[in-house]
C-alpha cells in the first residue's frame, strides 16, 4: 500500500536518500534499522509529506504523496505518524489530544469522538489519565497517548519515528507492548527503531539502511541473524555489543 | 493640604474630561495595534517570501521613526495626499500603527518559541495552516506573549500623551492648558500623574487576569 520508487532527497549539497525502492504491504510490519544519519527518519518523513523529495515516486494506495499538494492533508489522515519526542499538544489533556483530530479535522461529532477517545486510551491502559495534561504524564504514558492520537484518525497505516529513543529504559517496554498489540491486530506499520528485539519478534520484514540506500531487505530472521552485507554485519555487531 | 483639595475640586472636571479621551484613545489604538500586530506577526511566521518581506519592511521602518514624528506626519502631511483625519483619528491610527510593530515583535517571539514538533504533530493528523494556528499554535503562543503584552499596554497608555502635540485634548494636554492658565503647576501635574497611575491599574488587573486565564491550560 505504501510504495517508494527511486526516491532521492537532498539537503543542499548533501544527498540523504540515494534512490530508495521499497514497498509496504497492507497489514505488514516493517522495521527500518541503520546507523544515525543513514536516512531512516528522512525516509519516514517523506512518506508523511513532512519532507519533500526531489526525484522518484512515492504513493499510498496509488495516490501520489506530494508535500506541496492540497491532497497531502487527507493522505496524512490515512497514514499518520508517531514521533520520537511524542509532540503531544501540551495545552490539551490526554483525551483532548486524542479527540483533536477526529473532531476538528474529520468533523466527527464531539460525543462520538469522546467515546472513541476513551476507548483508545483504555486500549493503551491510560483511561484513568484521560483528563491529565501531558506534562504530568511519564514519557511512556505520553508516547502511548500519542499512539492513541494516531489511532484516532483511523489510519490505514502508522509511521513510527524512533518511538522509544527518548524514553528512560524502564519505560521502553510499555510502549513496545502497545505497538506489539497494534501489530497483532493487523495494523500496517513502518517503524524506525533501534530496538532489535522488537524488530526480531514483531516485524514481518526488516530493512537496513546505510548512507541513503537500502542495503538489506528481508525477513527479520534473515537480516538480523544472517546479514549478507558487510555494513549490516558491522552495524549489528556494534548494536548488539552495547 | 486643604488648599490642594479645594483646588483639585476645581480642576478635576476639566482633567476628567481629558481622562475620557485618553481612555478612548488608548482602547482604539490598542485594538488597532493588536490586530495589525497579529497580521505582521502571522505574515512573518508564514514563511511566504513576499509576505515576510512586507512584514519586515513595515515593522523595521515604523519602529525606526519616533512616534512624535509619525503623528506629525499623519496629521500634517497626509492631508496633502487627500487623507484628512481628525486629531483623534490621526492619534489613534498613529499610535496603533507604531505599537502594532512592538506588538508584532512580541507575538513573533511567542510564535517562534513553540517547538517545531507541534507543527509536525498538527500536520501529521491532517491539519491545514489555519486550523493549526487556531487550535495548536496560537493558544500556546498566547501564554508566552501575555506578560510582554501587558507591559506594552501600559506603555501605550502613557504614550497617548504624545498625541497632545497634534491637538488631541487628552489628559496631558488638558493639564498643560490648566497649568498655563492657573500657574498652579504642582497641583495640576500631581493630579495628572496620579490619574495616569490610576488608569494603569485596570490594565494591570486585566493582564493579570488574562495571564491566569490562559496561563493555566
Amino acid at each position: 500500500m505504501i510504495r517508494l520508487e527511486n526516491i532521492h532527497k537532498r539537503f543542499g549539497e548533501l544527498e540523504v536518500l540515494k534512490g530508495i525502492d521499497c514497498e509496504v504491504q497492507q497489514g505488514e510490519v516493517v522495521c527500518l534499522i541503520g546507523a544515525s544519519g543513514s536516512g531512516k527518519s528522512t525516509l519516514l518523513r517523506c512518506v508523511n509529506g513532512l519532507e519533500t523529495y526531489e526525484e522518484g515516486r512515492l504513493t499510498i494506495d496509488g495516490n501520489l504523496v506530494d508535500a506541496r499538494s492540497k491532497d497531502i492533508r487527507s493522505l496524512r489522515t490515512s497514514v499518520t505518524m508517531v514521533f520520537q519526542r511524542f509532540n503531544l499538544f501540551p495545552h490539551r489533556t490526554a483525551l483532548e489530544n486524542v479527540t483533536e483530530g477526529p473532531i476538528h479535522v474529520k468533523g466527527m461529532a464531539r460525543s462520538e469522538a469522546i467515546e472513541m477517545g476513551h476507548e483508545l486510551l483504555a486500549r493503551m491502559g491510560l483511561d484513568a489519565k484521560a483528563h491529565t495534561y501531558p506534562d504530568s504524564l511519564s514519557g511512556g504514558q505520553q508516547q502511548r497517548v500519542a499512539i492513541a492520537r494516531a489511532l484516532a484518525m483511523q489510519p490505514r497505516a502508522i509511521l513510527f519515528d524512533e518511538p522509544t529513543s527518548a524514553l528512560d529504559p524502564e519505560l521502553v517496554g510499555e510502549v513496545l507492548e502497545a505497538m506489539r498489540g497494534l501489530a497483532d491486530e493487523g495494523m500496517t506499520m513502518l517503524v524506525v527503531t533501534h530496538e532489535m528485539g522488537f524488530a526480531r519478534e514483531v516485524s514481518d520484514r526488516v530493512l537496513f539502511m546505510d548512507q541513503g540506500r537500502i542495503v538489506e531487505n528481508g525477513s527479520a530472521e534473515q537480516v538480523l541473524t544472517n546479514p549478507q552485507h558487510e555494513r549490516t554485519q558491522d552495524f549489528l555487531r556494534r548494536v548488539l555489543e552495547r | 493640604m486643604n488648599d490642594f483639595i479645594e483646588k483639585s475640586g476645581d480642576y478635576l472636571p476639566i482633567l476628567l474630561n481629558g481622562v475620557g479621551i485618553t481612555v478612548s484613545l488608548t482602547i482604539t489604538a490598542l485594538v488597532i495595534a493588536t490586530l495589525l500586530g497579529l497580521v505582521w506577526a502571522l505574515m512573518r511566521y508564514s514563511g511566504i517570501g513576499p509576505l515576510v518581506f512586507i512584514s519586515k519592511t513595515v515593522v523595521n521602518t515604523v519602529r525606526g521613526i519616533p512616534i512624535l514624528v509619525q503623528l506629525f506626519y499623519i496629521y500634517f502631511v497626509l492631508p496633502e495626499f487627500g487623507i484628512d483625519l481628525s486629531a483623534f483619528q490621526a492619534g489613534a491610527f498613529g499610535l496603533g500603527l507604531a505599537y502594532s510593530c512592538y506588538m508584532a515583535e512580541n507575538f513573533r517571539a511567542g510564535l517562534e518559541a513553540i517547538d517545531k514538533g507541534q507543527i509536525e504533530a498538527a500536520h501529521s493528523i491532517g491539519m491545514g495552516w489555519p486550523l493549526m494556528m487556531r487550535r495548536v499554535i496560537l493558544p500556546q503562543a498566547v501564554r508566552t506573549v501575555l506578560p510582554p503584552y501587558g507591559n506594552t499596554m501600559i506603555m501605550l497608555l502613557k504614550d497617548t500623551s504624545q498625541a497632545s502635540v497634534i491637538t488631541v485634548a487628552e489628559l496631558t494636554m488638558k493639564g498643560k492648558l490648566l497649568a498655563a492658565s492657573t500657574f498652579d503647576n504642582m497641583t495640576v501635574y500631581t493630579l495628572v500623574a496620579v490619574m495616569y497611575l490610576v488608569l494603569s491599574v485596570p490594565l494591570l488587573v486585566l493582564s493579570g487576569y488574562l495571564e491566569r486565564r490562559f496561563g493555566k491550560k
